[in-house]
């Protein structure tokens, strides 16, 4: 009995110092702490003087996703940078129903105006509607909802835009090789977004009558199906010229397959914008040449025309006395020319 | 009371070793859906699908799983499941590469994942054991709580690793013999699972306590004991696991291991593991996940997309499940 | 019924049975494991479909495709494992597949009603129809069974083996409702091992053996038990016990238990076993015999008292404890708590020995086939075959399984409950001289049975139990069936 619990004890006090040494090892503080600099700190597009106190309520889904998660941090910075706007920001969800609840919530408390980033734009459609009526208008963020009645201004990016030109950045880098072959690794296949991002890749090509689309996998935008998916595609085509990958997170794990096939003899294109992305273009030692952007600025934009709205002024820069109804960001090509002005919004 | 009485000649002593290797005749059945995959591959893309590098391919893609299911085979001979496998493994891969962790280099990367892999297991295995929770509730408890916390340290970002000496472990020129690092410790794990379940006593009380618990516990048996034993095995295959992972995508992410309990559940099942308990086998759970990967491999050479792989991978676990049937039929 | 047959793959498990059976009559059915009453009652009840022969009701020739064919015809069926939805209530189960409704809503009140009324005739009106079936005891769940055959208009009722989880004053009650029945024309065919039963309510006999009719229609009051057990064994068995050792055992007392006790089921109890000795509990459902084996053995934690083996107190509750210190347990539910049914016979039997054969948990499997196989052949399993699962053994050789397991193990108290449920007449006997003959070797042997002839035969000394007290101690040889049977019901205080 007593050599048991030691033996317990001694496996006890090991259990008890791994656990503090663990607890230790979730900080993800960056030693360096100027690396923690705000990123996306373009300067506000709207009218800087303060003005109306605006409160603007937020809603967006689960920031699960780097994308995602750089969303909320541009709504917030760009928030704070106004001294009349409170942001009153809910927990982020990805259940409809939850997130219904919170929207419900904020209109109670009687925002001024509503962002709202649907989980899923159709299914969310009546709770736009319903602050519409009650008189608080909806800048509807990236996922449409299904009504233009359900929104004031609807800004998001274009996926369609990106896979055009994304293939057009290809087309020309190989407008000169005879028979140039190209693979797609693309998003999740379920989602409405990755067909209109293959859409316009395809019409792109079209183009180019010497370039052929030879094969294309769907990841489902993380690291790992990334690296999955895209050591399959390498099996599968030993040689091809370029390759257009939907998303820099899955990207990552595309990454890691390439370098494990270790193939160099072709080149990439990354899409969404993502830091590590631009710090490989930056770098140009491998095959990532450039990434197609899905800003996750739009959410700092949608702050200010929020504030816009909420202060009934229209969009510095243009004429018209009211913000439009609608804003489609354009997807940028950033390459290692310009890498350098979109470092900052580049997110991790 | 029985239906039947052999009256007749007593049967063969061999007959009943025959059947006492049933769970072989299964393998058998998988086996010959590998080979019927084999020759698929081989007919529609013999260059790439016979190279040795497909061969690589398939393998590493099948370690991180394939891990995963040793441990979840052992769960569910013993009458339980584990749901959080996908979950632990989320949590152990980001828990192993956040920046403080990555400060310790190759060992406190492996160090981290394999000690939470075994925390949450003993978390599973102490609520199943001791606090008398259904395996299915507990660890889908768990499931939630690995994949909130894994979000909670990420903050959804994708957490690079930086440590060379764990990114080159997943480099070509780590193999061993042409195989690949990720492929051995595989290989280990499934030598050192099938011997645990085969030939020690661990593996015979995993096996009475999943095939009548009463009786188990009125042999003398230690049941919660083992309980706790067998969650923390499947979460220390977990902690394996998301190490293998981290390896293999250079990172840590909190969607990691997305729906790895269902395709660790169903490799099991179609390799002839009893869901009821009781009965498993790690060879045929192995093989259901090579049926697997070599599934998607095919497809993915053909240039079929994941739609057609859906339905392709359902269909496989029907037919590979009454294929067995079969066999053990004709086999009695 | 003529000429029933009946194959399964590799079995003909009915080879031509004739069965005929009048209104009114009890005819009963006898057979051994495995001679086909099952699966006779089984076509009788439209679950399985004859190959060969007809089925006449009436006068009129049949063709029972399903279970509720047969339903509806009138012919009931209470199956020896109860088919009971545990998570529904009493009336519920009663009316499962024939609910009286209104628009597709049941009428629970009447269905409650109903039932109540089907309990009451049946003799147990204080059974709840509002109750979940899961809450209640084995006795009551077979009236629940009987009740529910009882609420079709039922001409031709099967019984199998409804007495097999029933005392002695339950029987009683079982018997009168058999009388009410036939006495209301009701045809009833009873199966049961208990021959003496068949002698008290059966009016005719038939006598399976391996898928055969060996004998029809032998009227049961008279046909003498041992002509009976020779028709069902194909051989001449004396339903006898093995003699008793002439000198009574002396060492001292390997297992002493002092004023165990456990709230609500049994009290103080002081029990001293000698190695070679057998000791008997008797006692009804409910008076805590099995209860008391499984806190000796720890499976329940005793609220009271102690147990202990060689001078040494066990840890209260702890199975492995008493494993340990040389206790054993043959369960009362063998197939549920006592056997690895998927497993083979060897693994059954090595089970709680694996430390003898296995070095840092690594198993010697050559030297585990070859000791179980000693164990086995010591107490003449059959078929001799390590390597056969051991679901394919009989009731009788599953217990010898279960007993090679502890002497295996070399176990020296030997925790016995309900050792022959199950168990073929014939394959008792064996039974019975397999276990003196492990006391002969030393052991200790406790036993619990509810069959009172059983205890009396074969334990040297049995405590009487009453309501979780010993209310009598005696050498089984100065008590008699009736003595035992007054004292557990009425319980006169003794000694």
């Amino acid at each position: 009995m007593p050599e048991t619990s030691r033996r317990h004890l001694l496996l006890g006090g090991a259990a008890v110092s791994a656990g503090a040494l663990l607890t230790a090892c979730t900080s993800n503080e960056p030693k360096d702490a100027k690396d923690a600099a705000p990123a996306g700190s373009a300067a506000p597009a709207a009218d800087d003087k303060p003005g109306t106190p605006v409160t603007i309520g937020f809603a967006g889904p689960q920031a699960d996703h780097g994308w995602l998660n750089a969303i909320n941090d541009n709504a917030e910075r760009r928030a704070k940078t106004y001294s009349d706007v409170t942001l009153e920001i809910t927990e982020g969800s990805n259940d409809t129903a939850t997130q219904i609840g919170q929207v419900q919530t904020l209109i109670n408390k009687k925002v001024d105006v509503l962002v709202i980033l649907p989980a899923d734009g159709k299914a969310l459609t009546q709770i736009g509607l319903q602050a519409m009526k009650a008189g608080i208008p909806v800048i509807n963020l990236d996922r449409i909802f299904a009504s233009p009645q359900a929104y004031r201004c609807w800004i998001g990016g274009d996926n369609y835009g990106m896979g055009l030109n994304a293939g057009n950045f290809i087309g020309e880098q190989l407008k000169d090789k005879p028979n140039a072959t190209v693979v797609e690794l693309a998003g999740m296949d379920s989602l409405e977004l990755t067909k209109q991002r293959t859409q316009g890749f395809d019409d792109a090509l079209k183009n180019y009558p010497n370039i052929r689309k030879v094969a294309r996998q769907a990841a489902d935008f993380t690291v790992e199906s990334g690296q999955a998916k895209m050591a399959q595609l390498l099996q599968a085509q030993s040689k091809f010229d370029a390759l257009w990958n939907h998303d820099d997170d899955q990207g990552v794990g595309a990454l890691r397959a390439v370098a494990q096939a270790g193939r160099k003899d072709f080149l990439m294109v990354g899409g969404a914008g993502a830091k590590s992305a631009m710090d490989a273009i930056k770098a140009d030692t491998g095959v990532l040449k450039a990434t197609v952007l899905y800003p996750p600025t739009m959410a700092a934009s949608a702050i200010d025309l929020a504030r816009a709205l909420g202060q009934k002024k229209g969009v510095g820069g243009m004429s018209e006395l009211e913000i439009p109804a609608s804003i489609t960001l354009y997807s940028a090509v950033v390459t290692k020319e310009n890498v350098d002005e979109y470092l900052p919004t580049g997110f991790s | 009371m029985t239906l039947t009485t052999p009256a007749k000649a007593p049967p063969q002593e061999s007959r009943w070793r025959t059947l006492g290797l049933r769970a072989d005749v299964r393998n058998l059945s998988l086996l010959g859906v590998l080979a019927v995959l084999i020759v698929v591959g081989g007919l529609t893309r013999p260059a790439e699908f016979l190279a040795t590098s497909n061969l690589q391919l398939v393998l590493t893609q099948a370690s991180v799983i394939g891990v995963v299911t040793v441990g979840m085979t052992f769960v569910i001979t013993s009458g339980g499941i584990d749901l959080s496998v996908g979950a632990i493994v989320a949590l152990a891969s980001v828990w192993a590469t956040t920046l403080a962790t990555q400060e310790f280099g190759f060992a406190g990367i492996l160090f981290t994942a394999v000690a939470v892999g075994l925390g949450c297991g003993l978390v599973n295995g102490v609520l199943v054991a001791y606090g008398g929770m259904v395996p299915f509730i507990a660890t889908l408890a768990m499931l939630a709580s690995a994949r909130g916390l894994a979000l909670q340290i990420t903050d959804g970002k994708t957490q690079i690793v930086t440590v060379p000496s764990v990114l080159d472990l997943g480099l070509p020129d780590a193999y061993v013999l042409g195989i690949p690092p990720l492929v051995l410790v595989f290989a280990a794990v499934t030598v050192a699972g099938w011997l645990l379940l085969n030939r020690t006593t661990f593996g015979r009380r995993t096996i009475a306590v999943g095939g009548n618990p009463e009786a188990a516990r009125l042999a003398g048996i230690d049941v919660r004991r083992q309980r706790l034993f067998l969650y923390l095995l499947s979460g220390l295959c977990c902690g394996i696991a998301a190490f293998l992972l981290v390896v293999l995508a250079g990172s840590g992410q909190n969607t990691n291991g997305n729906l790895y309990e269902l395709d660790a559940i169903a490799a099991a099942i179609i390799g002839g593991t009893l869901l009821s308990g009781g009965r498993g086998t790690i060879v045929g759970s192995v093989l259901g996940v090579l049926v697997f990967t070599t599934i998607t491999n095919i497809f993915a050479l053909n240039n079929l997309q994941s739609d057609v792989q859906q339905i392709a991978k359902g269909a496989i676990i029907v037919a590979a499940v009454l294929l067995q049937r079969r066999t053990v039929r004709d086999g009695t | 019924m003529s000429g029933i047959t009946k194959s399964f793959p590799g079995v003909r498990a009915l080879d031509g049975v004739d069965l005929e059976v009048a209104p009114g009559e009890v005819h009963c059915l006898l057979g051994q494991n495995g001679a086909g009453k099952s699966t006779l009652i089984k076509v009788l009840a439209g679950a399985h479909q004859p190959d060969e022969g007809r089925i006449t009701w009436n006068g009129a020739p049949v063709r029972l495709r399903s279970p509720s064919a047969a339903v509806r015809l009138g012919i009931a069926t209470i199956y020896q494992e109860l088919d009971l939805v545990e998570g529904l209530s009493v009336a519920e189960n009663v009316h499962l597949g024939h609910e009286p409704t209104t628009g597709g809503f049941v009428r629970t009140r009447e269905a409650r009603q109903t039932t109540a009324a089907l309990l009451k005739r049946l003799g147990h009106p204080e059974i709840d129809p509002a109750r979940r079936v899961g809450e209640l005891s084995a006795a009551q769940r077979q009236i629940v069974s009987m009740a529910r055959a009882l609420s079709h208009d039922v001409r031709l009722i099967v019984m199998d083996e409804p007495s097999a989880a029933l005392d002695p004053d339950e029987v009683a009650n079982l018997f009168r409702i058999v009388a009410d029945l036939t006495a209301d024309g009701v045809a009833v065919v009873y199966i049961s091992h208990r021959l003496e039963e068949i002698r008290r309510i059966g009016d005719r006999v038939t006598v399976l053996k391996d898928g055969r009719a060996v004998a029809r229609g032998l009227p049961a009051a008279t046909t003498p038990p041992r002509e009976v057990v020779a028709l069902m064994t194909g051989r001449d068995v004396p339903y006898v016990f093995p003699e008793r050792p002439t000198r009574p055992p002396t060492g001292e007392p390997v297992l002493r238990v002092r004023g165990l006790a456990r709230k609500g089921e049994f009290e103080a109890l002081d029990l001293e076993l000698r190695p070679g000795e057998i000791v008997g509990l008797a006692g009804l459902v409910g008076s805590g015999r099995s209860e008391i084996l499984e806190t000796v053995y720890g499976a329940r934690k005793p609220t009271a008292g102690r147990v202990i083996v060689d001078g040494r107190r066990l840890r209260p509750g702890s199975v492995p404890a008493a494993v340990a210190a040389g206790l054993g347990l043959a369960p009362e539910e063998r197939k549920a708590q006592g056997l690895l049914l998927l497993e083979s016979v060897t693994r059954n039997v090595s089970v709680s020995s694996l430390a003898r054969f296995s070095r840092a948990g690594w198993i010697d499997r050559t030297a585990e086939r070859e000791t179980a196989r000693t164990a086995t052949r010591t107490l003449s399993l059959r078929p001799d075959l390590p390597d056969a699962p051991v679901r394919t053994l009989s009731g009788g050789n599953q217990q010898k399984a279960v007993l090679a397991r502890w002497l295996l193990r070399g176990c020296r108290v030997l925790l016995l409950d309900e050792p022959t449920r199950g168990v073929d007449v014939g394959a008792r006997a064996e039974l019975y001289a397999v276990i003196r003959g492990l006391a002969d070797d030393g052991l200790a042997v406790l036993l619990v049975s509810s069959e009172v002839p059983e205890v009396l035969g074969l334990a040297d000394r049995v405590l009487v139990l009453r309501e979780g007290r010993v209310v009598h101690q005696a050498p089984a040889r100065d008590l008699d069936e009736h003595r035992v049977l007054d004292l557990v019901m009425e319980g006169s205080p003794a000694v």
